[in-house]
Parts: C-alpha cells; sequence; structure tokens
C-alpha cells in the first residue's frame, strides 16, 4: 500500500495537492472562491491524471490561487512521488533554439520552487531568465521544483530561458532528464570548473536531444565559473565544447572559496581572467550578481566597472535591476556617432583598396574597428529590443 | 429598459421611477436644489446634549426615517454602531441607513437588519456587510451606490432626505464647529458630511474632544448644526490607514507602476502646470512616486495635486513638485499634520471636487489620473463594486468623478489576481463606462482606447508597449481556466448610480453558475 502524499505550499499562487492511493477515485477542491474556480481546477487535475497510466485514488487541491501550470506540477508531483517508476509528463510546446550570441545583458534569476514568484518572471525585460533549481532551493524540495520548471518552461513563451541545474554529481542528472521535456533554450552548470564538467553536461544534452527527438546541439551551456579550480580553468571551460555560449562568474562562492572579502580588488582577478577566457573562445562573459536590492548606486557602479573590464552581462536576483543595467550597457549617442565614422571609414578604405584606415589623419588599428562594429551591432540589437 | 451601456435596468423600485444611463455627460439637471427646514438657534440656547440617546430624542428620530454618516474613520468607527444600537434599544427601527460608506467593523449591523432596526442602506459596503446584502431578501429596498460627488449631489437634488445626520467631528465646540484634522483622534476631513449637515432636518456633531469656541477650520459649521453630543471615543485613528498605503514591492506591480508613469511621460501632458490626482492602492501610490521623479528629473512644477492624501503626496507637495494639494480625505496621519499646518495643502469636499450638478468639479481641472479596478472589460468599462463572483465588494469612491474629469485616466491592473482573471469579455457591474478611459495599463502592456487614436501615437512614438486588448486578456486567459460566471436572476441587489444620479447597472441576485 502507497502511503499518502502531500505536496506543494500554503503560499500565494500555489497550491497543496494530497493524493490518497488507496481511496477511491476522486477529486476534491478547496479554494476561496469554490463556485467560481472549482470547475477549472477539476479540469486541470483530471487532465494531468489521464496522462498517467496509473493514477487511482483521490485527489485533494488546497487551493491559494495556482495557475494551471502549477496546479498540473503539483499533481504530477504528488502522482510521481506515490508511484516512483510511472513515466513523467513530457509537455507538449515548440521552442526555438536561440543564436549563440544573442544579447544577454542581464540574467534574472528566479527559484524554481516558488510559484509565487515565477508569476510573469517573463515579463520583465530581462534577456534571460534563468529557473533555479540549485541554490535557491532545498533538497527536499528539488523533486517538486525541477517538475514545476518543466511545466512552467511548457506554459510560457521566454525570450530565453535557462534552467539552473544542480551539479550533475548530485541532483543534475535528474534534472536535466526533466527540465529538458519542456526544452530550454540552455543548461547553467553551476561550480564549473574543468573541461571535463562541461564535456559531461554536453555529452549528456547530446543523448537527451537524440532521445527527445531535438535538433543536435541547439541547447546552449552557460559554465558558472564561482571556484578558485573553475577560475583557473576559466579558458578551458569556455573552449570545451562549441555548446558553451556563455560563462558567467560567481562571486559569493568564489570569495567564500579562497576566504577573501568581496572587494573590488578581490574580484578584479578572477573576473579579469573569466572575461580573456571567453573572449579567447569567441564566447560571452556575465558577470556575478550585486546582491544588495536597496543600493542602486552601487549596482551602477559595479555595472560601469564590470562593463569596463569586458563583460556583456549580468546577473540580476530582482526585476528592478534589470533597467539601470541594460541603460549602461547600452552605448551612448557619442559611442554611435564614432564607431559609425569608424566603419564608415573602413568601408571606405576597403572600397578604395587602401589597407589601412584613417580618420583625419589618425590610424584606425583592426581591434578598433571591431570594437565599433560590436557597439553598431548592439545599438542596432537594443533598437530592435524596443520595436 | 437598456441603458446606454446596454445594461437592464428597471423602470421602478418601489416608488423610485430611474432614469437609465445616458453618457458621461449626458444629462441636465433642471428645478432648485432641495433645502431643510427654517429654523434659528436664538441668543444664548445651548446646544450641548449629555448622550446620543438624548440627541435622538431631541432630533425626533423615528422608525423609518433616515440617518447619515461619514466615513473618515474607516475600519476604525465607532459612531454608527454606538447610534445604530442606541436606536435598537430605543424601539426605532425601519431605518434607512445613509453612511458615505461602511467597512468591516460595521458587521453588527448585519444583526440589525436581521431585526428589522435597518431595513435600507445606501451607501458603499466594504466587508462583511456587503456580502451579507449580497445574499438578497435582506434590505426591504435594494442598496444605493453612489459615488463621491453622485451621493452629495443626491442630497442636494432631494434624492435622498436625511432626517437625521451624525457626524463624527475629532474636534468639535459647543456652537457645533467641528473638524476631523485636529483633537485627540484625528481622522482626517469630515467635509464629506457638510452636505449632510446642511440639507438634514437635525444635524448632530458628536465629538470625543469638545474645546472652546471657535474650533476651526469650519469643516462642519454652527449655522448647520443642532445639537453637540460629547462622548469618550468616536473612533480608532489607527484604523484610517486601511492597509492599502504601502508601496508595492511586487515587481508585476511596480511594473504596471513604471509603464504607467512612462505612458503619463509619453502622453504630452507631463509638463508646467500638470496636475493629477494619485489614489491610495499599491499600484497608484507606486505610479504617484515613479511620476513625481519623472516631474523630478523633467523640472517640471505641476500646478496640483489630488489625494486622498497620503505622506507620498504630501512629500510630492513639500518638493514643491505642485504648488497645491487638494484632499477630501486623508490615508495617514502625515497628511493630516500637512493639511493642519500648510496652507497649501487645502481641503476640499466632495461638492467642490466632483458634484455633477455643480458649476464646476476639481476633477475637471486634472490632467492624469490613475486607478484601480476589480474587473475591466473589452469595452474598457470598469468594475470596481463587485467581485467576479457578483458578491457587492467596494464602494465607488471618487472613481467616476476622476474618471470622467482626467485628459488621462490610466487603470492600472494586473491581469491576473492568483487565477482570476482581471480582463474579462463584459464586466460583471458596470461603475464607470469605457468613454472616460483613456488606456488600461498592465504587466503585459498597455491598451488603449481606440477613441484616443491620438495618445496611441504618442505611446507608440515613446515605444511603449502597445497591445490591443484582447491580445492581453488573451495571453492571461492561457494560464487559466476561465472561472465560471454567475448567473443573475431578476431580484436587484443594488443599484449602481453614475455621477448625475442615472442608474448605470444594477447588482442582482446570483441564482446560478454558467
Amino acid at each position: 500500500m502507497t502511503d499518502d502524499i502531500s505536496v506543494g505550499s500554503d503560499n500565494k499562487g500555489d497550491c497543496r495537492v494530497t493524493f490518497l492511493p488507496a481511496a477511491p477515485p476522486e477529486v476534491e477542491v478547496k479554494t476561496g472562491s469554490p463556485e467560481l474556480f472549482r470547475a477549472g481546477i477539476e479540469e486541470v487535475v483530471t487532465e494531468t491524471l489521464s496522462l498517467f497510466d496509473r493514477a487511482t485514488g483521490k485527489i485533494v487541491v488546497e487551493d491559494q490561487g495556482a495557475l494551471d501550470y502549477v496546479i498540473a506540477a503539483r499533481v504530477e508531483t504528488a502522482v510521481r512521488a506515490a508511484y516512483p517508476d510511472v513515466s513523467p509528463i513530457t509537455p507538449g510546446g515548440a521552442r526555438t533554439p536561440t543564436p549563440r550570441d544573442r544579447l544577454r545583458r542581464t540574467r534574472l534569476y528566479a527559484p524554481g520552487n516558488n510559484p509565487r514568484l515565477l508569476v510573469g518572471i517573463e515579463l520583465h525585460g530581462a534577456d534571460c531568465v534563468l529557473l533555479d533549481l540549485e541554490d535557491s532551493v532545498p533538497p527536499a524540495e528539488k523533486f517538486a521544483a525541477r517538475i514545476l520548471v518543466k511545466h512552467l518552461l511548457a506554459t510560457i513563451d521566454f525570450p530565453e530561458v535557462w534552467v539552473r541545474i544542480n551539479p550533475l554529481t548530485t541532483y543534475g542528472m535528474d534534472d536535466l532528464a526533466e527540465v529538458m521535456r519542456a526544452r530550454p533554450h540552455g543548461i547553467c552548470l553551476p561550480k564549473a570548473e574543468s573541461a571535463a564538467d562541461v564535456t559531461a553536461l554536453a555529452a549528456e544534452l547530446a543523448r537527451i536531444e537524440a532521445a527527445y527527438g531535438y535538433n543536435p546541439g541547439t541547447t546552449w551551456i552557460m559554465a558558472i565559473i564561482e571556484t578558485s579550480n573553475g577560475v583557473l580553468h576559466a579558458a578551458e571551460i569556455a573552449a570545451a565544447d562549441p555548446r558553451v555560449a556563455v560563462i558567467a562568474f560567481g562571486a559569493e562562492d568564489y570569495t567564500r572559496d579562497i576566504g577573501a572579502r568581496r572587494t573590488r580588488d578581490a574580484l578584479l582577478y578572477p573576473r579579469s581572467r573569466i572575461v580573456a577566457a571567453a573572449a579567447a573562445a569567441e564566447i560571452q562573459a556575465s558577470d556575478t550578481v550585486y546582491a544588495n536590492l536597496e543600493d542602486e548606486a552601487g549596482l551602477i557602479a559595479e555595472t560601469e566597472h564590470i562593463r569596463d573590464l569586458g563583460f556583456v552581462g549580468k546577473g540580476v536576483i530582482n526585476p528592478r535591476q534589470i533597467g539601470p543595467i541594460h541603460r549602461i550597457f547600452a552605448p551612448t549617442a557619442e559611442e554611435i556617432a564614432e564607431a559609425v565614422k569608424i566603419v564608415a571609414a573602413a568601408k571606405d578604405a576597403e572600397e578604395r583598396g587602401i589597407g589601412a584606415i584613417a580618420i583625419g589623419g589618425k590610424m584606425i588599428d583592426k581591434p578598433v574597428l571591431v570594437r565599433a562594429q560590436r557597439t553598431l551591432q548592439l545599438a542596432e540589437r537594443i533598437k530592435e529590443e524596443l520595436g | 429598459m437598456k441603458n446606454a451601456l446596454d445594461r437592464d435596468i428597471p423602470e421602478q423600485i418601489g416608488d423610485r421611477t430611474l432614469r437609465p444611463f445616458q453618457g458621461a455627460f449626458g444629462t441636465t439637471p433642471t428645478g432648485r436644489k432641495a433645502a431643510r427646514p427654517q429654523k434659528t438657534v436664538k441668543l444664548g440656547e445651548t446646544k450641548v446634549l449629555k448622550s446620543i440617546e438624548a440627541a435622538i430624542e431631541a432630533t425626533g428620530l423615528e422608525s423609518g426615517m433616515t440617518i447619515s454618516f461619514h466615513h473618515s474613520f474607516r475600519n476604525g468607527d465607532y459612531l454608527v454602531n454606538t447610534v445604530v444600537d442606541a436606536c435598537a434599544r430605543m424601539g426605532i427601527n425601519d431605518l434607512r441607513l445613509f453612511p458615505t460608506a461602511l467597512f468591516p467593523v460595521h458587521a453588527p449591523l448585519i444583526e440589525h437588519i436581521k431585526s428589522g432596526v435597518v431595513a435600507r442602506i445606501e451607501g458603499s459596503m466594504n466587508g462583511p456587510v456587503g456580502a451579507f446584502v449580497s445574499q438578497g431578501g435582506k434590505l426591504k429596498a435594494p442598496a444605493v451606490l453612489r459615488s463621491h460627488g453622485g451621493r452629495w449631489r443626491a442630497v442636494e437634488a432631494g434624492d435622498v432626505h436625511i432626517n437625521v445626520a451624525f457626524v463624527a467631528a475629532p474636534q468639535a465646540d459647543p456652537y457645533g464647529n467641528a473638524t476631523g484634522i485636529k483633537g485627540r483622534t484625528p481622522c482626517g476631513p469630515i467635509a464629506f458630511s457638510a452636505v449632510d449637515a446642511q440639507y438634514a432636518d437635525k444635524t448632530v456633531v458628536v465629538t470625543n474632544d469638545l474645546q472652546p469656541y471657535p474650533v476651526y477650520p469650519f469643516e462642519i459649521q454652527q449655522g448647520w448644526t443642532d445639537y453637540v453630543v460629547v462622548v469618550d471615543e468616536i473612533g480608532d485613528p489607527g484604523s484610517i490607514a486601511s492597509g492599502t498605503l504601502k508601496i508595492t514591492r511586487s515587481p508585476t506591480r511596480l511594473k504596471i507602476a513604471r509603464l504607467a508613469a512612462a505612458a503619463v511621460k509619453a502622453s504630452g501632458y507631463l509638463k508646467d502646470g500638470f496636475s493629477f490626482q494619485g489614489g491610495a492602492g499599491g499600484i497608484s501610490l507606486a505610479t504617484t512616486k515613479f511620476v513625481g521623479e519623472e516631474m523630478e528629473k523633467a523640472g517640471i512644477v505641476g500646478s496640483f495635486a489630488m489625494g486622498g492624501g497620503t505622506r507620498l503626496l504630501v512629500d510630492i507637495l513639500h518638493r514643491g513638485l505642485v504648488h497645491v494639494l487638494l484632499d477630501g480625505q486623508a490615508f495617514d496621519l502625515d497628511a493630516i499634520a500637512s493639511l493642519r499646518d500648510d496652507e497649501t495643502h487645502v481641503l476640499i469636499d466632495p461638492g467642490h471636487y466632483a458634484n455633477y450638478d455643480s458649476r464646476g468639479c476639481s476633477t475637471y481641472m486634472l490632467d492624469a489620473a490613475f486607478l484601480g479596478a476589480t474587473e475591466v472589460d473589452l469595452d474598457f468599462n470598469v468594475n470596481v463594486n463587485t467581485h467576479s463572483d457578483g458578491q457587492l465588494l467596494h464602494g465607488i469612491g471618487g472613481h467616476q468623478e476622476v474618471a470622467a474629469g482626467a485628459k488621462l485616466t490610466l487603470i492600472t491592473v494586473p491581469t491576473l489576481r492568483g487565477r482570476l482573471p482581471v480582463i474579462v469579455d463584459r464586466v460583471t457591474t458596470v461603475t464607470t463606462p469605457g468613454e472616460v478611459i483613456d488606456a488600461i495599463v498592465t504587466e503585459r502592456g498597455i491598451a488603449v482606447n481606440p477613441r484616443r487614436q491620438d495618445l496611441n501615437d504618442r505611446f507608440v512614438r515613446a515605444g511603449l508597449p502597445v497591445r490591443p486588448l484582447a491580445d492581453i486578456k488573451a495571453e492571461a486567459d492561457r494560464l487559466t481556466r476561465p472561472p465560471r460566471k454567475p448567473v443573475f436572476g431578476d431580484e436587484v441587489i443594488a443599484l449602481i448610480e453614475w455621477r448625475d444620479g442615472t442608474i448605470i447597472d444594477t447588482v442582482r441576485k446570483v441564482v446560478g453558475w454558467k
């Protein structure tokens, strides 16, 4: 006999689902406005149950304003907790892969176990949303969280969405098997310390892509470098696999690891090393989060600093940090004007078959031209993004 | 009969012939205003009575009469319950209550409705009384919900004749001058009662802080007041802040507020002399803050802002972002202090800012306003009165007059509350017609009323996320199965008046679900 199972929570936006496998089949819904919601919730529960071959029993839903995908996720969690060998749900829904060098000024972290904080997470204008199964999810909630994240992924059309899995040596393999059923654009690998860490993930992704019938090589990897070993091996991590699109810095774990305080000086070396590693592998470097939400001036100062170091993006823990960061990464009107001049001069030189590029008698080096081209690309993309 | 919004309106309720809503500015009043009986108080006469009971006796209050109250103590009010309890003890029943608004603290009225002491209610009902009345068959006649200005107008026009007005006064003198912004327990302006005090047969000022003559400002005046009663307490001022006054921390709501502020900026109205109304709801409060920041950034000095007064608006006044702050209500103690101490913070009454049958309203001078809603529909109609299950939920407040007056009326709402969609095909109840709503601002984009193509163009030029309301609705609807809808019977629970006294909608008894 299988024990009664209770999953979910009484938090706003969530629901508690209790599964009594031994009881006669029945759906019971408790909700604040039963006349309005009971029928709809019952429908979601019944449809979700119908996806399992073995799910007789009584389901009790105590609703706190959960959206349909949350209810479906909680029901799936309860059924699978009762019957661990039952097949997981593979929700429908296609996703178009994103370009490897997509604009990624901000990656917004959202805890994968809290429905209330996930509502509308795609609406805040972050270049990437990063659904977290690692640090923000306690071990007891990993199972429920990866199922919730899967249903969220299948429901929302994100501009770009990543899942931060746990290390492959802990819960990472289970995370992958679950969330890849709803196909995020990319997977963030925490605590990457070597090329082998990355290739292990890449191999598993290749296997899953083949098994689930996705085009091979279309799931990106963001390796998060947050240990001394990771920093020392940044170059090999960045170059480990063509799937690696971004290497990101995690300063909290890093400073703990090396016994440093989080000062600008202490972070200069790992940051510089990560930027160089990314540049050498022709991928993007993204900086750590700025944890003090209330300190916008501090956020701005740090973002200007890391932009100047060569990072192209930064992690954010609250939507309110997105605007300031995007403003800092936007080229100024002067920078755009200067870039236009340089690119025009280069075009002119090329048309006239002259090797050297010059503006007003001043020679323009190749890296300056490349930078100007990047500035214009960035300006163009920001314009596109604004519609 | 159908009104201009295609809502079914009965022709007659009791002895009242209903006039259907004819458009926001569709009616023109005729005739003369009502008036109270003549009376003189001669030299040396005194007005102070020992108790509420004594006042009830002195005023000649009898069964079947109408008594009125203001709501400035909000959920901290003691007076409504005290007076109705006293009436019950004295054998008076069949009363018509005419409060500006009732709150959860007034739940004891339910027993008085059951026992027949209270037979009718015309006023906003927030909380248990509204839920009770919504069940139907509880009152002798449908409740009547009026806006701030609509209530004032109804009294002046004689639609509602008040027999005895009870005015809770945080400070009063023995001659009947009274104010709400002073005293031991200030509750903010009590000038909502000014029309009651001038038109009622008898006016009773009830205070817990009697001070020597003269008490000012003269929100309630000696010439209007028949009696003064001193009691221990009239209300708990700690409850005037109704829990709506924290700036939201919800990223979704902050996003709506930022979009609304951006819309104000893009609208073309944000220039020197700008005026706006800032509400007290979470999103409105945040919008007010962000609009203030935009003004500061652009170096714009506005002409005036309107409350309900809050610390935030007071701060905007004191930072010099507007010349004048006009307030008919105060939602926190900072606003009360400022009303008392700062002559540029001006106390106004609904007759001044909101009355349709008048020679002008402050709201007509507004550039922008940010209002909430429980529901909005694809015709931009707004419901603030009922929940989607058909239950009476809130009063109208100044929603109608502000929306009708402001050049730019933004409804700031999330698309979902829990699993309840806020944008619907047809609102459960129309409070404010779509013709006076300019745009709906949600976390999924801004929908501009098709009547405002000019605004649409400006928003698009500014790069704002302008989308058809139906698209925004569809996006939110994908996240929840549609809730069932109430099926309404014939029994009318409440009449919703438009501010000119016409009927914009009715609330009917729920008889089933579909």
